[in-house]
């Protein structure tokens, strides 16, 4: 199968600091394949540098055959990136927001559109898209964030912490959009701490500690692997070696 | 009460950092030293200031009011014979600064008692604020040169005496004189309508810099704050393309406001200065002749400096505008911008700098936004090569500027760049500017 996302030992450094020591795993088109680890793992210096807005202190990131720092721009084209904590525009409208985001990726006005009602289709917000984002609740806008970065038929979408923050039932949605819109061939790279949450949702998941990929595989596959009921008890086990 | 001294204690620990003392004591500093330097400037201009006197009377009477020039603090030269044309080019090349003309038949006619005419010519070198204060010598030499004469006639008893003659035996026929040329009219007068045309555009540009710059700086410290900076770097939009897109935006806005704040500061000058509805057809005439209008050619030439000195503005307020992590600290970030504009504003505005020292002169010309401060002076005064010289100095620090705007935003510095909010206590050290002009130009592979 194609590897929608190659990343070879890279590492970052901020400013004498290495947040990560040499990175390696791939992600398959289709694949949702999911980093978990604890706080300051450097989960999301990775998904940054994969969505080309940090750059690596050395190593290889390529999506889709192409570099990320040397071809940034055509790799911008074709990725989608969903920041943990993302805001949008308080004084638009949700609709507005949508408009204004379709109108940076689309090259016309008809698939402007095209991506503006797919988006309003997966929020599920309805007649609340006309209210100022001001107006919205945290889940409310981590839905409309998250329609925003499928609506654009992304070959790899990056998506930091998809469910932080967000109660059970609007998680349960999100997790299901997310399912739904990769059935489509779209790649998922993300990253949670939730556990459950990455069970249901990743064909694969890596382990990742201090800036290190501890181990990669399924969530049977580890399980399996190291003999426990759960992938919980698994990440405790993995970080504790 | 101890919850009190808690809470104080944390605002407190909050608000004194180097990032806001840092500030707070350039500008003691600065403005410290900015207020010596008009004080020398002042007493510069309390010295005797050469004047000359053309003495075609050669009588007592003219010899006697010479006398009392030197009395109101003038450093006298008296020629007696010679054009008075010539002799008002000399004194100009000598740095004179007036020329009082005693016409043939002074001393017969005051002995008279008729009104005698003396002819004054005001030498204009810089509109600053200090420049009027010739004319304003020029009007008291006269008024002691008039008690003399009062008083003379007093001393005599003539009956019949006229109060009139008594207290205004000497009226003057004004002329001021700019470059080499002269024309009639009332220098106070002149130097207001010079004033209003030049004082509103450093006014409307202070202004209209720090509303552009601060417009800048908040835009992008607003688009941290609410994290949206992040999904707009992964878009497809060129990193080049949202700095341009957000410098010509702020750009516009502040074309349009000083649009507006001309239109009202015009009216405003013009109620304070008279106006140019008030002043006499004889200053217009004067004002025409002595080129002191911009015409087409200076309109462009100021047009291009104010442009210059916003575009450069811009580009500083965007790399101040990266190193804020949210909108409050933008105020803080902008302040030394706003120093560095309304530093030659205050500056020009009271000191010749054709008259004071090299250094304070460099340091003026140093800061990009004194030329357009300074345009309109040097167009009046026919100096075209400084004009253009500082258009394309603020040229060259606008591409100087831009190039590193550019890299911070091309690179991932615009999301790691913090300014060093260390309290004050620990070290302002590793000042992340420094790093960040060290490795700016460090080549990344
Ligand atoms: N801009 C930065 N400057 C300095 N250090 C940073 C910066 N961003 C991240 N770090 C450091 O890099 C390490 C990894 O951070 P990162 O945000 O990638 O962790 P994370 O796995 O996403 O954590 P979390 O689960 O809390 O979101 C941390 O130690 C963090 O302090
Ligand atoms: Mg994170």
């Amino acid at each position: 199968m194609e590897q929608a996302l190659v990343v070879e030992n890279l590492k970052k450094s901020y400013g004498k600091f290495e947040a990560l020591h040499g990175v390696s795993f791939e992600v398959a088109s289709g694949e949702i394949f999911a980093l978990i680890g604890p706080n300051g793992a450097g989960k999301t210096t990775i998904l940054r540098i994969v969505s080309t807005i940090l750059q690596p202190t050395s190593g290889n990131v390529v999506v889709y055959g192409m570099d990320v720092q040397k071809e940034a721009p055509r790799v911008r084209e074709i990725i989608s990136y969903l920041p943990e904590e993302a805001g949008a525009y308080k004084h638009l409208t949700g609709l507005g927001y949508l408009r204004f985001m379709a109108e940076l990726f689309a090259a016309d006005t008809a698939t402007q559109q095209e991506y503006v009602r797919r988006a309003s289709d997966i929020t599920g917000l309805g007649d609340r898209l006309r209210d100022k984002i001001g107006t919205y609740s945290k889940g409310m806008t981590r839905k409309l964030l998250l329609s925003r970065a499928v609506m654009t038929h992304p070959k790899l979408a990056v998506i930091d912490e998809p469910t932080s923050g967000l109660d059970v039932v609007a998680a349960i949605d999100i997790r299901q959009s997310i399912r739904r819109t990769t059935s489509e061939g779209m790649a998922v790279l993300l990253s949670s701490h939730n556990m459950l949450e990455i069970e249901y949702l990743s064909d694969r998941v890596a382990i990742i500690d201090n800036g290190t990929i501890h181990d990669v595989g399924t969530p049977q596959g580890l399980k399996a692997k190291y003999g426990k009921a759960n992938l919980e008890e698994v990440f405790v086990e993995v970080v504790r070696q | 009460m101890r919850r009190f001294w808690v809470i104080l204690k944390k605002e407190l620990k909050e608000m004194l950092t180097w990032v806001t003392l840092i500030p707070i004591i350039l500008i003691t500093v600065v403005y410290g030293l900015l207020g010596r330097v008009i004080n020398s400037e002042q007493k510069k201009q309390s010295a005797p200031q050469p004047v000359a006197v053309v003495d075609y009377d050669k009588t007592a009477t003219s010899k006697a009011l010479t006398g009392i020039l030197s009395g109101v603090n003038l450093k006298v030269t008296t020629y007696t014979d010679g054009e008075v044309d010539e002799i008002v080019r000399k004194v100009v090349a000598e740095k004179g600064s007036a020329v009082l003309v005693i016409p043939q038949g002074f001393e017969a006619g005051i002995g008279a008692q008729k009104p005698q005419k003396v002819q004054t010519y005001t030498i204009m070198r810089s509109f600053s604020l200090l420049g009027m204060t010739s004319s304003i010598k020029l009007d008291a030499a006269l008024n002691a040169m008039n008690q003399y004469v009062g008083d003379q006639y007093i001393k005599a008893g003539a009956p019949g005496l006229d109060p009139a003659i008594v207290r205004n035996a000497i009226t003057a026929q004004s002329f001021v004189t700019v470059g080499g040329r002269s024309a009639e009219g009332n220098p106070q007068e002149i130097v207001g309508v010079v004033m209003q045309q030049t004082m509103i555009i450093p006014i409307v540009l202070t202004l209209v810099i720090i509303m552009a710059a601060q417009m800048i700086a908040a835009s992008i410290a607003g688009e941290k704050e609410n994290k949206t900076l992040e999904t707009l770097l992964s878009t497809p939009v060129g990193r080049g393309s949202l700095v341009t897109a957000k410098m010509m935006a702020s750009g516009i806005v502040a074309l349009i406001s000083a649009a507006a704040y001309m239109v009202g500061m015009k009216s405003y000058m013009g109620s304070l200065l008279g106006g140019s509805g008030g002043t006499s057809s004889a200053s217009g005439q004067a004002i025409q002749q002595l080129g002191l209008v911009l015409d087409l050619r200076g309109y462009l030439l100021l047009g291009l400096s104010v442009f210059a000195g916003i575009m450069v503005a811009l580009a500083i307020a965007v790399i101040l505008g990266a190193f804020a992590e949210n909108l409050s600290s933008v105020q803080v970030l902008i302040t030394p911008l706003m120093m560095m504009v309304l530093l030659p504003y205050l500056i020009t505005m009271f000191v010749d700098l054709n008259s004071t020292s090299p250094i304070l002169k460099w340091f003026i010309y140093a800061i990009p936004f004194a030329h357009p401060f300074l345009a309109a002076q040097y167009i009046f005064a026919r100096n075209f090569t400084a004009v253009i010289g500082g258009i394309v100095y603020q040229g060259a620090l606008f591409f100087v500027f831009a190039t590193i705007a550019a890299r911070i935003f091309s690179t991932d510095r615009i999301l790691t760049m913090k300014l060093n909010t260390a309290r004050v206590g620990s070290s302002p050290g590793n000042w992340p500017i420094l790093r960040l002009i060290g490795s700016l130009f460090k080549r990344h592979k």
